[in-house]
């Protein structure tokens, strides 16, 4: 690994599902030496591509786990995340992000920017990482690079510039034109080894140079000297308008536009040059810590190897030779054999073996240096942890983690599996902050939850297949809430005379809604009607009856617990005594206090051809969803509303049906909102009669 | 639904929002004064008023439009604040949708076919609808008719902006200028955005259909682009 900081670049891929990702990173592998044959995504030798190292990944064709691996190409080290496409998977996405300096934004030329190319861009504006578009699948028919721009440019809001425009397009692909350098570029030998260059086709140089005018104008706004050598009409120096567009696409100004085919090994060796003279290197890109031990004041890591280490645990994996920890240095550099400390248990753990990833093969390494990805074995840390070194004791900036809108009850088919599953849970879950499981203590049944039908389907397969685990499903369940409107009062008294010691303990106060957060205490006890020993009694038990609302069982969310009166025994009150007591309390109050059901509302987003606007709206309203609004490009529609996470189950075969498979949705969680009364009323009446069973 | 203070406070009301399902109106304005803003006090007036509008916005993208709407709403928000506030921004949600079109992507027939598929199929039945950058130096007397007629038909208030160039000079002669000039007749209520050196004033050129007499002594405060009456 090169020492200096200005050769290295951390980048990640992400883009749509199915824009070719994978196949670009496969591509990229081959031509930096990394791999030495290229394997198909979906390819008939049944190898799969070296990114997609799950067996479920191989066989559905999608990348569910990012994994991390490293590449050089002429003088830079490259370290790449390659990113999961679906929207279910985003945590994946947003924890690659957090940790990259750059990105490819991966567009397919056919259908532009979709749903997902939003919501990877938004999370890349979120973490200021700059990008480079990649058209892909020029050779596909219907390929229209330049609308595609035109999409980067409306629906991202990006300043898109074309830096090449392709030399013919569908079947008829050949090469690009880079407009820098003003050469036709063609990919010969086999696999596109060999580039050669060439003049410009006579039939394509008024478009290149119209374009190459274009992307000047664009550019020149980021540099005076290339602004004045245009002015001046001369020959314009192939540096400077290099160093311009470098310029403009770190201060997330410019997004510059490259062409090409993954699939048909065209353009890839160029877009690698545009990682190395575009995108950012560790020091160009400006990392916050929080300083723990001054009330969390932010401080600028320094990138340098010299000063003591902070490096961020973005991603954990249980493995067969224990926790593999994925780690991303922003200074200093961490050494095999040396002491780190995680800043969030303040524990010391030893560095043991040190590696670097490429997919589910590694290499050992003995240090790694600041701005560097690689992997700790055996060091015990949960996702998002801190490490630091020497005396400093600093946190990243903690992660986005969406809270889980989905749920599912699985159950074992038979005794082995059930220790199985138990194994997978615990490693899931360790893995995927937004994965959660849970026992049910009164059906005893082991509850799963997180964003999506697929993601947890997802989870169930890989039970399946890699513990061995055979598992029966329920129906999936929508993660519903409690909360009350408005302020109630209670005085509850927990008297109990049953022989021996009796417990007694008596609570006064009032509810009230809170706007934000889940749950607060306040301790407004003057004259000590309550014992201070038993005030943390009172948090417990109300604390306690969050887990369950009374209407339907969910979990209580939003509630301000006050306390300002009681009453004690000097024998019969005691720590249980006064649990109870709150117990009681919260039951009396939260039952005054205007209780709702609250249920996950999504966002959803539905391409599809114009044609079928009508019936997607119409589907879309018949789930109780509120149509926010539709954008009609000719003959392609994007619907946008929001709907009730309960009336998503299923919808992808509707739609399917419904538009003749030419449909696609997206949705992410937007916020809870109380369900409407009619269907209230049915969640109560469900519970209740669950209840009796 | 609780709104009433909003709405009578509302200056809007000079120019007859209530009451006529078939009336067609145009806002016209040099780029940049503030048409946009203009129509969509006009819709938020209406759906305070416990209707629904369909805000169809041409050439412009889904989220700048609700932006729009987001922005205007906290204005009148910060103004009159209201007891609930998230449960008006619901409000106005599930009374509005937005349609936004590429120039090429809309014309009348495109327009019937829409509102067709939202109202047959009950998804959504607008009383009043906005349409924004709505090209008039492309159409002419009798594809406007012809839309207003269709709008009179399914009884839907309409509200037009229109872009009018300081090079253009051309004025019909109630005053509505160019590229409106010839088509003035089709509008019940004209408003011409007039910018001054520290103000934007409403000057109502068209009232029930006829030419207006006197100032509606409205304004557009440059900070908030919300209309005021004049001091």
């Amino acid at each position: 690994m090169n020492k200096d900081l200005k050769f290295v670049r951390n980048i990640g891929i992400s883009a749509h599902i199915d824009s070719g990702k994978t196949t670009l990173t496969e591509r990229i592998l081959f031509y930096t030496q990394r791999i030495h044959a290229i394997h198909e995504v979906r390819g008939k030798d049944g190898v799969g591509a070296t990114m997609d190292s799950m067996e479920l990944e191989r066989e559905r064709g999608i990348t569910i786990q990012s994994a991390a691996t490293y590449c050089s190409w002429k003088d830079i080290d490259i370290n790449i995340i390659d990113t999961p496409g679906h929207v279910d998977f985003t945590v994946e996405v947003e924890r690659a992000l957090r940790v990259l300096d750059g990105a490819i934004l991966v567009l397919c030329s056919v259908g532009g920017v979709q749903s997902q190319s939003i919501t990877v861009d938004r999370q890349m504006t979120r973490y200021n990482v700059p990008r480079i578009a990649f058209i892909n699948k020029c050779d596909r028919t219907g390929a229209n690079p330049e609308r595609v721009v035109r999409q980067l440019r409306e629906k991202l809001n990006l300043n898109a510039v074309m830096l090449q425009i392709p030399i013919g397009l569908e079947s008829d692909l050949e090469g690009v034109v880079d407009l820098v350098t003003m050469k036709a570029v063609y990919f010969e030998g086999e696999q596109g080894r060999d580039i050669r260059y060439d003049e410009i086709p006579a039939a394509l140089l008024d478009q290149a140079k119209a374009k190459r005018e274009e992307m000047l104008d664009a550019v020149s706004m980021f540099s005076d000297e290339l602004m004045e050598a245009m002015l001046e009409e001369g020959d314009i120096p192939e540096a400077l308008i290099r160093e311009a567009i470098r310029k403009g696409t770190l201060s997330l100004k410019l997004a510059p536009v490259m062409v090409g085919s993954a699939y048909k090994n065209k353009g890839i060796q160029l877009l690698l040059d545009g990682v190395e003279m575009y995108l950012p290197c560790p020091t160009d890109v400006e990392n916050i810590a929080l300083d723990i031990d001054n009330n969390e004041a932010e401080i600028k890591v320094s990138n340098n190897t010299a000063d003591p280490l902070v490096a961020l645990a973005f991603k954990l994996e249980d493995g067969r030779y224990g926790q593999l920890t994925y780690v991303r240095t922003y200074q200093g550099e961490v050494k095999k054999g040396e002491f780190i400390t995680n800043t969030r248990t303040g524990k010391k753990v030893k560095v043991g073996r040190l590696v670097r990833m490429h997919a589910n093969e590694m290499e050992e390494i003995e240090e790694a240096g600041s701005g560097d990805i690689i992997a700790l074995f055996g060091v015990e840390c949960a996702s998002g942890d801190t490490f630091c070194g020497g005396n400093i004791n600093w946190s990243m900036t903690s992660m986005h983690i969406p809270a889980p809108v989905i749920s599912l009850a699985i159950k074992p088919k038979d005794n082995k599996a059930q220790d199985n599953i138990s194994k997978a849970l615990n490693r899931f879950c360790k893995e995927d902050p937004t994965f959660k499981s849970f026992v049910d203590h009164e059906t005893g049944e082991t509850i799963i939850s997180g964003m999506g039908e697929l993601h947890l389907d997802v989870y169930i397969e890989r039970m399946k297949r890699e513990y061995k685990a055979e598992v029966e499903v329920g129906a999936p369940r929508v993660a519903y809430r409690e909360t009350i409107t408005q302020r109630a009062e209670f005085d509850y008294t927990h008297k109990k005379q049953t022989g021996g010691s009796g417990q007694f303990g008596r609570v006064g106060g009032y509810l009230e809604p809170l706007e934000e957060g889940v749950y607060e205490f306040v301790d407004d006890i003057v004259g000590g009607s309550i014992p201070r020993e038993f005030i943390s009694s009172c948090d417990k038990g109300f604390s306690a009856s969050m887990d369950k609302g009374l209407l339907t069982g969910a979990p209580i969310t939003g509630v301000r617990c006050v306390i300002n009166d009681g009453g004690y025994h000097t024998v019969d009150s005691s720590d249980m005594a006064f649990q109870q007591a709150a117990k009681g309390a919260f039951k009396e109050g939260y039952r005054k206090a205007g209780p709702i059901i609250m249920e996950p509302i999504m966002k959803v987003a539905v391409e599809g051809p114009s044609e079928f606007q009508g019936a997607i709206m119409g589907s879309l309203n018949q789930r109780r969803g509120v149509i926010v609004g539709t954008s009609e490009e000719g003959a392609y529609t994007v619907v946008e509303a929001e709907l009730p996470l309960g009336e998503m189950f299923g919808y992808s075969t509707i739609l399917r049906s419904l538009t003749q498979g030419k449909a696609e949705f997206s949705m992410e969680f937007s916020a809870y909102k109380q369900v409407p009364k009619g269907v209230a009323e049915q969640l109560i009446k469900e519970y209740e009669a669950s209840k009796k069973n | 639904m609780g709104y009433e203070p909003l709405v009578k406070q509302n200056p809007l009301r000079v120019l007859k929002l209530t009451g006529n399902d078939k009336k067609m109106g145009l806002i016209m304005a040099r780029a940049g004064l503030g048409k946009t803003a203009l129509l969509v006090q006009i819709a938020l007036d209406t759906i305070l008023r416990g209707n629904r509008v369909l805000h169809i916005s041409i050439g412009e993208n889904l989220d700048k439009t609700k932006l729009w709407y987001d922005d205007m709403l906290q204005a009148i928000l910060q103004e009159c604040p209201v007891a609930k506030p998230h449960e008006l921004i619901d409000m106005v949600r599930q009374h509005r949708m937005i349609m936004t079109f590429k120039e090429a992507a809309f014309d009348r027939s495109r327009l019937e076919e829409r509102l067709n598929d939202l109202i047959q199929q009950n998804i959504f039945t607008p009383d009043c609808v906005v349409i924004d950058g709505f090209d008039f130096t492309a159409t002419d007397h009798a594809k406007l008719e012809d839309i207003k007629n269709l709008m009179e038909s399914l009884r839907l208030q309409t509200w037009f902006s229109a872009t009018s160039h300081r090079d253009d000079t051309r004025v019909s002669p109630t005053g509505v200028p160019a590229p409106c000039h010839e088509l003035d007749d089709l509008f019940e209520t004209v408003v011409l955005l007039k910018s001054y050196q520290d103000h934007i004033e409403l000057e109502i050129l068209r009232d029930s259909g006829k030419k207006a007499e006197g100032s509606s002594h409205l304004r557009l405060d440059p900070a908030t682009m919300m209309v005021r009456q004049e001091d």
